[in-house]
């Protein structure tokens, strides 16, 4: 298992986990078989700032791959998160709904959003290692 | 993710000034200000110098609030510059130093076409250059808000003279020395509503002097907080915001904004107008309110406001309270749906949220 990276920038250091894959949009995600933990990674979460709201789907829900899942809301703005794969909700956490300052402090862990179970075989080349996405912050943040 | 859908403008511009919207965590900033102390630098607040023998005389015929007394070491409380029609040109502070000298806080915004507006009312009314001189001193000095129950501890960490504490609300103490150095003064004031519910001072003072006093405020314990914080304190208390809140096209009977009118006054522009709507009455009113515990989707500028299956009104501003952990905001409704207690639903993001109309504070 890779190790964990802190990438430094001019403007914040971002913890990358070493454990798992993400997405161009900063979304972090655990594959498990066919289910996928979906979470914002550290840099996300640093962006948005406090956040004070989360919408999260029921389980159930179809999703579709690259349409919005869940939406965050700090004071100042909203942000979607979208669904990496199509698929079917099948637990949101909802201890985030009466604190979703967790995703602030802990997004790799209790700061999860959403499982989904994928319809189809998951391909994971075509989600971001974590090198790839620390390099993916490098550039936004040069 | 997508964090380029970002709502409520450029992050760190507000009217062309560069300031801080944050330091890291607006909401933590909005409960420090409410439980201990902050400290804000407002220096975009636009400033002038009034001077001159005949700035009662002008004043009284330019505000919607009656001046006769207004006197030495006060200041007026908002008052309103309004237009020919009664709509809310800017809501300003005027502060009376002395006969012939004032000094004015306006809204960032504003501080070019306010003082536009007051030099051509200048002419208009037949005052002279000599009878009314305005500075706009804003970029030459700075603003700094201690706000906050423990403010008095910060004004004693930067060495403000033991008088301050025996101020009331809205007055002020001219030459005051802070941190060994004269500053313009030191007033009782605020707009978290911390000047009203416990302490809030108010530093005007030079550019390097400002400075340096933000700086040993926060060493001696004040956050640093921005205007993130500074609008979901202000909107708790149910504080208008111009260009938000209300604007030209709103008159001050409509948006319910008593403190700086003198009902009566027909002597200033736009005051008759201002009666006339207060008589005939208005077709909307603003009203706060509050969604349901633990609804946190905020309401945005524009988000409209229905009652069952009619629209009857549109959000100004919204924001997350971390005071009553749940949504809040302001508005505009038809006069038939603005009671107290009356249920609305508010839009936001297409969907329906339950909110109750609360008397101001929502806190």
């Amino acid at each position: 298992m890779a190790s964990d990276t802190t990438v430094k920038t001019k403007l914040g250091e971002y913890l990358v986990k070493g454990d798992r894959l993400y997405t161009k949009t900063d979304e972090w995600l655990l594959i498990e078989n066919s289910t996928i933990t979906i979470g914002i990674t550290d840099y996300a979460q640093k962006k948005l700032k406090y956040i004070v709201n989360v919408e999260l789907p029921e389980a159930g829900h179809k999703v579709k791959k690259g349409e919005p899942a869940a939406t965050l809301e700090s004071v100042k703005s909203v942000a979607d998160v979208y669904a990496p794969v199509d698929g079917e909700i099948i637990e949101a956490n909802e201890d985030l709904i009466d604190a979703p300052e967790t995703i602030n402090k802990d997004p790799y862990g209790d700061g999860w959003l959403f499982k989904v179970k994928a319809s189809e075989n998951i391909d994971e080349s075509e989600f971001l290692t974590p090198e790839q996405y620390a390099e993916k912050i490098r550039k936004e943040e040069t | 993710m997508d964090l380029q859908r970002e709502l409520g403008g450029n992050l760190g511009e507000f009217a062309g000034w560069i300031t801080s919207m944050d330091y890291g965590n607006p909401v933590e900033e909005h409960v420090h200000t409410r439980t201990s102390v902050t400290v804000f630098d407002v220096s975009h607040m636009g400033r002038y110098i009034i001077r001159g023998d005949k700035i009662y005389e002008f004043f009284q015929k330019v505000v919607s609030k009656d001046l006769r007394k207004f006197k030495e070491g006060h200041m007026s409380g908002p008052v309103l510059l309004l237009n020919e029609e009664g709509g809310i040109k800017d809501d300003i502070m005027l502060y009376y130093l002395k006969d012939d000298e004032w000094l004015a806080v306006v809204n960032a915004p504003n501080v070019v076409s306010d003082r536009e507006w007051l030099i051509q009312l200048r002419d208009r009314l037949g005052f002279s250059n000599s009878d009314v001189e305005i500075d706009d001193v804003t970029g030459k000095t700075t603003l700094i808000a201690v706000q906050g129950p423990k403010a008095p501890e910060i004004m004693d960490a930067l060495k403000a003279p033991e008088d301050i504490k025996k101020l009331e609300i809205l007055q002020f103490l001219p030459n005051a020395e802070v941190l060994g150095k004269e500053a313009t003064l030191i007033s009782r004031s605020g707009w978290t509503g911390e000047e009203v519910r416990s302490y809030g001072f108010e530093i005007w003072a030079d550019v390097d002097h400002g400075r340096e006093i933000f700086k040993k405020a926060v060493e001696s314990g004040a956050k640093p907080a921005g205007l993130i914080a500074r609008d979901s304190l202000r909107l708790e208390m149910g504080y208008l915001l111009v260009g938000e809140d209300m604007g030209e096209s709103t008159n001050p009977i409509e948006a319910r904004y008593w403190l700086p009118l003198t009902l009566g006054k027909t002597d200033c522009i736009g005051c008759d107008k201002v009666m006339k709507y207060y008589e005939e009455g208005v077709s909307r009113f603003r009203v706060g309110f509050k969604f349901k515990k633990g609804d946190r989707s905020i309401p945005r500028h524009g988000s409209k406001i229905f009652a069952g299956g009619k629209e009857v009104g549109y959000v100004t501003s919204g924001t997350y309270s971390p005071m009553l952990k749940r949504s809040i905001g302001m508005g505009y409704v038809k006069t038939t749906h603005a009671y107290i207690g009356f249920k609305l639903q508010v839009e936001v993001r297409g969907r329906l949220h339950e909110a109750k109309i609360s008397e101001f504070p929502l806190i």
